[in-house]
């Protein structure tokens, strides 16, 4: 390829001297011989490169997730979804860009501009200096102006999250919005926000729309110089016309990798960039990762113990004191009002979050001593949020073990009264969750979430109000079937509902991340105080829903 | 919504519509003169830059091969002025269109949102929010690119190819045509590439989207994942995803590789032959130096704009998607029409009749049967019933958020879907049992967008509702930012605004459905205090599940299965001795006892 120019200056002082065409012809082929050989080198290079490229993004994804597997629930509570994703994607492909198409584009600069401009010195090094001073304002320009168009450019992606998360709102709060005749006003709002954004744009657009002219402009001065001053050496006879023409071409050849020396430039600086964003997240140590002297037994009791156990998140007291013992095979309830602390409290026997003061004993083996796997391997941890995956629902149910037969699926949906709901669903076991397949509600996708820990066939089960969206006819049902299945091992029930928990050998009532009472049923309204309210209270409902 | 992101499907469809596309160009009609002008600074600007080359091959044939000096100078000056010129044309033209693009997005943003405040309720029921953000986001700015990079460029690219080739069959038509010879070869080869990569293209932007949405959503389930200690799992199959991803990419690298050698063979050989036909040209006096170079340069222009024309065709089709499903938005006509200019009511006082009501969401499906009662000024009703006894249905009525199929609803004697939506509403003040809390401060949230609600008004409701001192104590008070959703508020802060909200409005008819969410006894006392208050001298539907609440209303409607079938107040309802009695009594067994005892 860069012999194309120089064979053009042979071809044309040829023609100046009136030689034979079959030199010309000669020439010619030379020409396409050149660039058949120069393509296959290039062919060669873009395989190897970008190949490498595409590897290297594929390890990088893989550490990021993997080491996302290894991060806790606090920090999850403090990075954004968005966030994360931005870091798998966005900046992944910075990266990759900078490693696989900026080094290609890197070498190929080096490689063309190198040769080009010994070819150009060779020829005539006057013409030379003066037609390459426009090229390297050429980079600069084109890696300021991409800087900013950059910069704008992620202004603009911000203000967008802003204008997606306006509307969002005003189709969520629909009807309060309508109750209080706010639509107007919300056209109003919505109307600031768009010209904002358009604002924005047009910010980036005044620059942008320079930027081509602007590379044409400053590749076209190049030829002009050459023009001049070119064709003044030819007029002295310093020079011949296959010189200034192999000039022409050869500044054709470089303003291309000059204009791509700019992008390069940017791409390094983006990569970079997006790198640290990623390595952040690779520095960032686990808060709770199993200690070195854990404990590994494959047979656990479920004998559980708070001792003055205290928790904090985000500066927050949210338990406090808590002292709680609980054999194996008790079935324990807790109630009480919302943000009352039952659901840390579970979470720190899943050990979800690190203890700040006290301790948690399973089996008389301190909880930090436990090896984290096995341990949570004998939990089945129904959260409150049931979590399906856009997956089928065999495989939803399945998800906590590595193979089950079809028996012990069905089992499992039977004793979470779930499996007549499959039965009516068109795929039954294999339908799609989600998106494309059926959408359950949310009491249907407590019970499967409730089948899946069911399955693992664990020591300790925790439900943490994982019926509160049932429909109390089914959650009586389901309350019948897991009676059996809790006898078998320790379970822990979290509910807002007397009903679930009046039963249970112990009934702790909580509030402000205390225990204020505690005893079984018959205990507990003899005392008459909270939770004896509470109860009548809700057997009123209870009767409503009867009737 | 950003949830939704990733599980959007991408659609490929037709790449021209000529129906949609007249429908999309009626968006660029207000714009016509801008456009104009663009057109005419585009044609200027091309015709411009094919000058140059004309302007290279003047200076050789005239003025380098006849040795004169001035006239290099000259010409030099010359392609000055024209370069100049051209960047002036390019840069406003550029300019115009991606304004014009910015225009036309306002325009539809704005057009489909204010579509969105139309829709009844109903359409809401049936169409995940998800969804319809990003009608109102994502497809519109596909469509930005349709107009701004799209349309006038498509039009720039074909007035240059039909420049240059002009030129070049003006110049020597010969040796154009031997030029030309390689052209079915580029195109030849062009289709190929096209075909494979797209075919690739697409495998790869489904795969994307999978490992994307796989991604998003196990880290959003990252607690399920580490509770049931499947990571390795997990772990194995995002790699066997991630390969998958890797494989397609690395296919397309092949092509890709080798596409751009092949052009760059298939241009020498035209130049080769350019060379060698026109050397001989040359040499037989037919065609001059001059005419030779800038046929070289303007063969090397003649390739940029067919890769350009090709890749518009992805713009075509995506925007063609986008605009059919704005479209489909668009022409989905509200079931409820509001009325204009609806007669008002004489008297504001509050009340509220209802006739024999039978609704339904769907068909003869009735949620609410047969129902009547009346509320007159002041009172305060208590509905008490199960979930599903059409509790939530009833109150939607009445703000007209649906219509009733029979009987009749009338708010101070004249029924409901005669009055305009905003007389209705404004009589009516609403606080639902889940808090709708938006981003933005406290005093945002307690105003919603009326500006006739002073901060002085909205510091008295605070007050009212035990909020004031809350608020105040923030750094930025009245204006201290509120998250998303309330985030950083707990439920009884959440409840509480929401009261703090309705007062300031200072409706006559409150309709609150309460909160079934337990609290601690402290943020109850407070509830409960604010409640009061919020009730004094108004209208009050209640949906109610505190007993206190029923036992204080002056009219307990039970509500069953759609039907009332228990009315009057607590006294009345306890003599009936029904079902209303049969509740009361299992709560309050003990104390009753010792009341009678």
């Amino acid at each position: 390829m860069l012999l194309n120019p120089y064979l053009l200056k042979l071809a044309f002082d040829r023609l100046e001297n009136h030689s034979p065409s079959n030199e010309i012809l000669k020439i010619a082929l030379l020409m396409v011989l050149f660039s058949v050989i120069s393509g296959f080198f290039r062919f060669s290079m873009r395989r190897t490169l970008i190949w490498m490229s595409r590897k290297i993004e594929y390890d990088m994804r893989s550490d990021l997730f993997e080491h996302l597997l290894k991060l806790n629930p606090s920090f999850y509570h403090n990075t954004r979804t968005g966030d994360i994703m931005a870091r798998a994607t966005n900046d992944i492909e910075a990266v990759r860009m900078m490693i696989g198409p900026g080094i290609m584009q890197m070498s190929n600069t080096i490689v063309t501009a190198v040769t080009a401009i010994s070819f150009m010195l060779y020829l005539s090094p006057s013409l030379t200096l003066i037609s390459l001073i426009p090229l390297p304002i050429l980079s600069i320009l084109v890696n300021r102006l991409g800087q900013i168009v950059h910069k704008q450019f992620m202004k603009i992606q911000d203000y967008y999250a802003v204008l997606t998360s306006k509307v969002q709102e005003n189709l969520s709060g629909v009807r309060v919005i309508r109750a209080y005749n706010q639509e107007d006003s919300e056209m109003k709002s919505f109307s600031a926000h768009n010209e904002k954004y358009i604002s924005l744009n047009m910010g980036m657009i005044r620059i942008y729309s320079m930027f081509y002219p602007l590379l044409f402009m400053l590749a076209g001065t190049v030829n002009i110089f050459v023009l001049y001053f070119g064709g003044k050496a030819v007029v002295l006879g310093e020079m011949s016309l296959g010189t200034l023409v192999a000039f022409f071409t050869y500044l054709a050849i470089l303003i291309w990798p000059m204009i791509a020396l700019g992008w390069v430039i940017s791409m390094y600086q983006r990569g970079t960039a997006s790198l640290d964003r990623i390595n952040k997240i690779l520095y960032t140590k686990p808060a709770i990762e199993s200690s070195s002297i854990s404990h590994n037994k494959s047979e656990l009791q479920g004998k559980i113990e708070c001792k003055a156990l205290s928790f904090a998140y985000n500066g927050k007291k949210v338990l406090h004191d808590i002292n709680l013992l609980i054999e194996a095979g008790m079935t324990v309830g807790i109630i009480g009002p919302t943000a009352s602390g039952k659901s840390t409290l579970v979470s720190l026997i899943g050990r979800l979050f690190p203890i700040s003061r006290g301790q948690i004993f399973i089996d008389d083996i301190d909880i930090n001593d436990w090896d984290l796997h096995s341990l949570r391997s004998k939990i089945g941890f129904v959260p409150q949020e049931p979590f399906l995956f856009s997956d089928t629902i065999s495989n939803n149910i399945v998800f906590g073990v590595d193979f089950a037969n079809p028996a012990e699926i069905q089992k499992a949906a039977e004793s979470a009264v779930i499996n007549k709901d499959i039965g009516n669903f068109n795929d039954k076991y294999e339908t799609v969750v989600g998106e494309r397949g059926i959408t359950l509600s949310g009491g249907q996708k407590q019970r499967v979430s409730i089948a899946r820990a069911l399955l693992t066939n664990p020591k300790i089960l925790i439900l943490d109000d994982a019926t509160s969206s049932v429909d109390t006819e089914t959650e009586h049902l389901i309350n019948m079937y897991l009676k059996g299945e809790i006898s078998k091992r320790t379970a822990i029930i979290i509910s807002h509902r007397v009903s679930a928990v009046k039963d249970a050998d112990l009934i702790i009532y909580m509030e402000t991340g205390t225990i204020a009472e505690s005893g079984n049923h018959d205990a507990l309204l003899s005392l008459n105080g909270r939770y004896a309210l509470l109860y009548k209270t809700q057997l009123v409902e209870e009767e409503l829903n009867r009737m | 919504m950003a949830d939704n992101n990733y599980h959007e499907e991408e659609v490929i469809g037709k790449a021209y519509d000529a129906r949609l596309m007249r429908r999309l160009l009626t968006y660029a009609r207000p714009y016509r003169i801008p456009l104009a002008i663009a057109i005419i600074l585009l044609i200027a600007g091309s015709g411009l830059q094919l000058l140059l080359p004309v302007m290279v091959q003047i200076g050789i044939d005239d003025y380098i091969a006849v040795k004169n000096m001035n006239g290099l100078g000259t010409i030099a000056l010359w392609s000055a002025m024209i370069l100049f010129g051209s960047f002036i044309f390019s840069y406003l033209q550029m300019y115009i269109t991606m304004y014009i693009g910015q225009k036309v997005q306002y325009d539809l943003r704005m057009q489909i949102f204010g579509h969105l405040q139309k829709l009844h309720l109903g359409f809401f029921d049936k169409n995940p929010v998800g969804r319809l953000v990003t009608r109102v986001t994502n497809d519109v700015n596909v469509l930005d690119e349709l107009f701004s990079s799209g349309l006038v460029s498509v039009f720039g690219d074909i007035i240059t190819l039909i420049g240059i080739i002009i030129a070049l069959l003006y110049y020597n038509w010969r040796l154009a045509l031997f030029t030309f010879a390689v052209v079915p070869l580029l195109i030849i080869a062009t289709t190929i590439f096209r075909g494979k990569v797209r075919a690739i293209y697409r495998d790869v932007r489904t795969r994307i989207a999978r490992l994307n949405a796989f991604t998003q959503e196990h880290v959003t389930g990252m607690n399920v994942i580490q509770l049931f200690t499947r990571e390795k799992a997990v772990l194995n199959k995002f790699n066997s995803i991630n390969a998958d991803l890797r494989q397609a990419n690395l296919k397309s690298v092949y092509y890709y590789a080798v596409f751009f050698p092949a052009v760059e063979i298939i241009s020498s050989i035209s130049l080769a032959i350019l060379l060698y036909y026109g050397g001989f040209q040359v040499g037989a006096g037919v065609l001059t130096f001059g005419e030779l170079v800038a046929f070289i340069q303007l063969v090397q222009r003649f390739y940029d704009p067919i890769r350009d024309l090709s890749e518009k065709y992805n713009i075509l089709q995506s925007s063609m998607a986008a605009s059919e499903r704005i479209f489909k938005l668009l022409d989905t006509e509200p079931e409820i029409i509001p009325v204009v200019n609806g007669p008002k009511p004489a008297k504001s006082e509050g009340k509220i009749e209802f006739q024999n009501v039978w609704f339904a969401y769907n068909n003869d499906d009735y949620v609410l049967k047969n129902l009547s009662f009346s509320v007159s000024s002041g009172e305060k009703i208590a509905i008490v019933g199960a979930t599903g006894a059409g509790k939530t249905s009833l109150i939607s009525l009445l703000f007209r958020f649906y219509d009733y199929q029979k009987g009749s609803i009338k708010l101070d004697g004249i029924e409901i879907n005669r009055m305009s939506n905003e007389i209705l509403r404004s009589q009516l003040g609403l606080v639902l049992q889940d808090v709708f809390i938006f981003s933005g401060d406290y005093a945002g949230n307690i105003r919603l967008g009326n500006d006739n609600i002073s901060d002085a008004q909205i510091i008295e409701a605070l007050k009212k509702v035990n909020l004031h001192d809350f608020v105040i104590n923030k750094e930025g008070g009245l204006n201290s930012e509120v998250k998303e959703r309330g985030a950083t508020l707990s439920t009884g802060q959440k409840q509480l605004l929401s009261f703090a909200r309705a007062l300031a409005f200072n409706p006559n008819i409150l309709v609150l459905d309460e909160a079934t969410s337990s609290v601690d006894t402290a943020t109850e006392k407070m509830i409960q205090k604010a409640l009061d208050r919020l009730l004094e001298n108004r209208t009050a539907i209640i949906i109610a599940h505190r007993l206190s609440t029923i036992e204080k209303a002056d009219k307990i409607i039970v509500l069953h299965h759609g039907e009332v079938r228990e009315m009057g107040n607590h006294k009345e309802l306890l003599q009936r001795k029904g079902i209303y009695y049969r509740l009361y009594q299992m709560q309050f067994r003990d104390e009753d006892l010792k009341a009678v005892g």
